[in-house]
């Protein structure tokens, strides 16, 4: 009985770090605003200011993050998703990108979880 | 009579009201736009910002290159002014590094509104509206430096994001363009290799790229190289934003392309149109191989980037 309940417990936080959905930044010093629309069709969509700004297509198997996107000549990227905050908001820790001008913005992204 | 003469003080009244609303700007924006829509700020007082960046046509024009004063025409086809917000350069070439120093450009050009910019502030000085003006909105006279800022700070309005594209993109509405649409939008994506170039918010890196119109002679603008002197950046041009391309043709540089098509037929196979280039960009190198078909779906894409604003 208690450990049914701990794996219930666990296999619902384990549930909470899925990345579907919508995520944003807080407004930058110059005020623009990034937001990620991962969707369950492995797609995703980026917007500056509600712009679309970027489009590719992902893997996601908790906590590695496998990405292709219109720019960056084709270059995968590969991250790892790190939760926090109740697993509310995530930052991206770099494992291999070879696009130098777009890992140096993952690594600056702070996004909080805005829909599922 | 006492009714009579009291309904006329208020028409009056009320006149008076809607006139000073109309030409007292209050902010560094209204002001520029009234700078920007003046022709006081040319030679000849002929010419104004807005008679070569057509507000209908999205801030562009729609000749090959506008006509200055005195009929004279400028070398380059007047680009667009919408959506700059983001550019860290200004003209083909990025000669200007701001957009203050960018709108005072076009004002001193001599093919252009042929102003000394030193004249033009002077001319705006002993203009006794536009002397109060700025002492309202930058408490001091007219100068070179707030002349620039307000021009700019009307140009940073020109923002726009509400085309079918962003309404299905942002909004999710799979209804807001067509099959074609998204189709062409992955090949822009892909075999098109647009987005290589065109990336971002406003399909820009703002980047240089020659893409093979410069042969040396008949095209023979040498682009960012007369500002940079250096060899490797003959015959590159600023990527062009694509927000609102429908409606500023002619294309390119020197406007030599009339019609998003004929862009496309150029991307397809460049060596077809210009088989001389010089220094052309490697993404270039072969031809895209893009069918009739999808060359139809690239150019639907980019119909679908046209701001909503615009069809009203």
């Amino acid at each position: 009985m208690i450990i049914g309940s701990l794996l219930l417990i666990l296999s619902a936080r384990l549930g909470k770090k899925d990345i579907v959905g919508r995520w944003k930044t807080n407004p930058s010093d110059k005020g623009n605003v990034t937001m990620v629309n991962f969707k369950a069709d492995n797609h995703f969509d980026g917007f500056v200011n509600k712009k679309p700004f970027v489009t590719g297509t992902y893997q996601y198997e908790y906590p590695e993050l496998y990405f292709i996107d219109n720019g960056c000549e084709g270059k995968t990227g590969r991250y790892k998703v790190i939760f926090f905050s109740n697993d509310d908001s995530i930052r991206m820790e770099p494992i291999a990108d070879s696009c130098k001008e777009r890992m140096e913005g993952m690594k600056r992204m702070v996004l909080g979880r805005v829909t599922k | 009579m006492k009714k009579i003469f009291s309904l006329l003080v208020i028409v009056i009244a009320l006149l008076v009201s809607f006139t000073r609303r109309e030409e007292d700007p209050v902010s560094r924006e209204s002001l520029g736009e009234k700078l920007f829509l003046d022709p006081i700020l040319s030679g000849d007082h002929t010419v104004s910002c807005a008679s070569c960046h057509k507000p209908g046509f999205a801030f562009a024009d729609t000749s090959e290159a506008s006509a200055g004063v005195h009929g004279r025409t400028g070398l380059r086809n007047t680009p667009s002014i919408m959506n700059l917000r983001f550019s860290k350069t200004f003209f083909w070439d990025g000669r200007a590094g701001s957009l203050e120093e960018q709108a005072l450009g076009p004002i001193a050009n001599p093919r252009e509104m042929n102003l000394p910019v030193d004249r033009a502030v002077a001319r705006l000085k002993s203009n006794k509206k536009y002397r109060k003006l700025f002492q309202t909105v930058f408490h001091e006279d007219p100068t070179k430096q707030n002349l620039g800022q307000a021009i700019a700070s009307f140009e940073r309005t020109l923002e726009t994001s509400d085309s079918p594209f962003d309404d299905w993109k942002v909004m999710e509405n799979e209804q807001a363009v067509s099959e074609e649409v998204k189709k062409g939008y992955e090949i822009f994506n892909s075999k098109g290799k647009c987005s290589q170039c065109h990336f971002g918010g406003d399909f820009t890196n703002s980047d240089f790229r020659n893409v093979g119109l410069f042969n040396g002679r008949n095209l023979n603008d040498s682009g960012r190289m007369v500002i940079t002197g250096e060899a490797e950046t003959l015959g590159k041009f600023k990527t062009a934003g694509l927000r609102n391309i429908a409606l500023t043709a002619p294309y390119m540089h020197n406007g030599m392309f009339r019609t998003l098509s004929e862009v496309i037929e150029f991307y397809n196979e460049p060596d077809k149109i210009v088989p001389d280039s010089k220094n052309r960009d490697s993404l270039l190198s072969k031809p895209l191989g893009l069918s009739p078909e999808e060359k139809k779906d690239l150019e639907m894409f980019l119909l679908s980037l046209t701001d909503k604003k615009f069809k009203k």
